[in-house]
């Protein structure tokens, strides 16, 4: 990933970011709402290589630490991020099955998304933060499996036109 | 090639996730500066979520109503129950406090005449179809009341006892056309008859034609043998008009009755009147008007200047 691909990558994740601290957040939509950044990343690393999609999950997920709503101590999401960006890029890299077909992107983003809250709560009972009852979690990562299930759709065809044209010089090569 | 291109791949995986962790490492450690980091972008942050707040507040009131909507509705039930509830109570409590004025007003009349009272609240107003004037009190024989008993207001006189009851009396008022009481003009021996005019006013026919009737001359029951139905030097009214026809025996006027007979609260009725007759001592006294202060201003010339003078 060329620095001018990786510099565009993060301007979009920083408006990412700003639409959710500024727009999601103060929505106060059912079940906790849905994390964008976390959706667009994953969106982002289903339609890209496993490298890419490490980086998309360092940039998103840095963002996401850098949240005041953020529970976890700085570089928690972002080690979650990484790590389910790049999974999400190997499973669909090199299988044409899966990257062509918008369905199965979005069940993998919605099912990416609830492993991926999952992690995060482990990692974070791992370093010793509390992540409240539960009824509390299985809600909220339920929710947020539903939510995803309802926006991925919706932002799948512009992130999809917007990763090729921030990766066309890639793609031509 | 394809070896060296996932080697790569690999290594900046290992780097990135050494980098979240070494994150990890220094913010678990207390590193102000992460602290700093997260500070600042919420600096930045505050003002676009303020702006998001104030745009989608509709919205979120709406999504809060939506998802709401059965606690929300249980919510205003409820509110709707405690607001009439606490009206209610407001209501009483006014009440409560206009009783309390006003039966603080006629133990203070009665303890300055000596009269041994008993409290007495209005419970009903007689029919104004049947032409009488008449109300309904809580106390009755039970509690000492007996017929042809004086009835007051810290006004001054409401009327007599009619009929006593167990736990109740009827009591007619002073603007029944029925009711009759001699009457003694205070500060004076002169005496007359005053009868109820099915309203405030009640008119006065003086006994004798000695002495001049005045506006604003003050009436005083002048009490009953053996204290009933009237006792002595309860304030009656005012009198308002004089009629001063020539040619007729006595003269006649038109008296204004103190008691505020459209808020009857809390009255007493007379068991007893004191030893001593209280004479004019319960005449009420006028209202005082207050002063207003004068302020005199002197104003100085200021000195005229040469050419003022010189023209």
């Amino acid at each position: 990933m060329p620095l001018r691909q990786f510099s565009i990558s993060s301007l979009i994740f920083i408006l990412v970011f700003l639409i959710q601290e500024s727009v999601i957040n103060q929505l106060h939509l059912p079940g906790s709402g849905f994390s964008l950044p976390l959706l667009i990343a994953l969106t982002w690393a289903v339609l890209s290589t496993p490298t890419v999609g490490a980086l998309t999950g360092f940039i998103s997920g840095f963002f996401m630490d850098l949240s005041q709503s953020s529970s976890g101590p700085m570089g928690h999401w972002t080690l979650i991020m990484i790590l389910a960006c790049y999974t999400v890029a190997f499973l669909g890299s090199g299988n044409d099955n899966v990257r062509g077909n918008p369905v199965t992107n979005i069940f993998l983003v919605s099912i990416a998304s609830v492993l991926t809250l999952l992690a995060f709560v482990i990692a974070g009972l791992l370093l010793g933060i509390s992540a409240g009852s539960f009824y509390r979690i299985l809600i909220t990562i339920l929710s947020n499996g539903i939510w995803a299930l309802l926006v991925t759709p919706l932002i799948m065809p512009i992130i999809t036109k917007l990763y090729r044209v921030v990766l066309r010089d890639r793609a031509h090569t | 090639m394809r070896n060296g291109g996932e080697g790569r791949a690999r290594l900046l995986l290992i780097i990135l996730i050494v980098t979240s962790l070494f994150l990890i490492t220094l913010d678990l450690r207390g590193v102000k500066i992460l602290d700093g980091i997260r500070s600042s972008t919420q600096n930045i942050l505050a003002p676009f979520q303020k702006t998001g707040s104030t745009l989608f507040l509709p919205f979120r009131n709406f999504v809060g109503d939506v998802t709401q909507l059965g606690r929300t509705r249980d919510q205003i039930e409820k509110l709707k129950a405690d607001n009439a509830k606490l009206r209610s109570k407001l209501l009483l409590r006014k009440n409560a406090d206009g009783e309390l004025s006003q039966l603080k007003s006629v133990l203070d009349l009665a303890g300055r005449a000596g009269y041994e009272v008993v409290a007495a609240r209005v419970i009903s107003q007689g029919a104004s179809t049947s032409f009488s004037q008449s109300i309904t009190i809580d106390v009755g024989t039970s509690s000492g009341v007996r017929k042809n008993m004086t009835v007051l207001s810290g006004d001054g006189l409401v009327g007599v006892v009619k009929e006593s009851y167990a736990h109740s009396a009827l009591v007619m008022l002073a603007t029944d056309p029925e009711f009759k009481v001699g009457v003694r003009i205070a500060g004076s021996q002169q005496i007359g008859i005053l009868s109820g005019g099915g309203s405030k006013r009640a008119s006065l026919q003086l006994l004798d034609n000695q002495n001049i009737l005045k506006v604003g001359a003050i009436l005083l029951a002048r009490g009953s043998t053996y204290n009933r139905p009237f006792v002595p030097g309860v304030p009656v009214g005012i009198v308002s008009a004089v009629d001063n026809s020539a040619g007729s025996i006595a003269q006649s006027a038109t008296v204004m009755l103190y008691a505020k007979f459209s808020a009857l609260g809390v009255l007493s009725v007379v068991l007893r009147a004191g030893k001593n007759n209280p004479g004019d001592s319960l005449v009420p006294v006028a209202p005082q008007p207050i002063p207003v202060p004068t302020v005199t201003i002197y104003a100085t010339p200021s000195p005229s200047t040469p050419t003022a003078n010189a023209k």
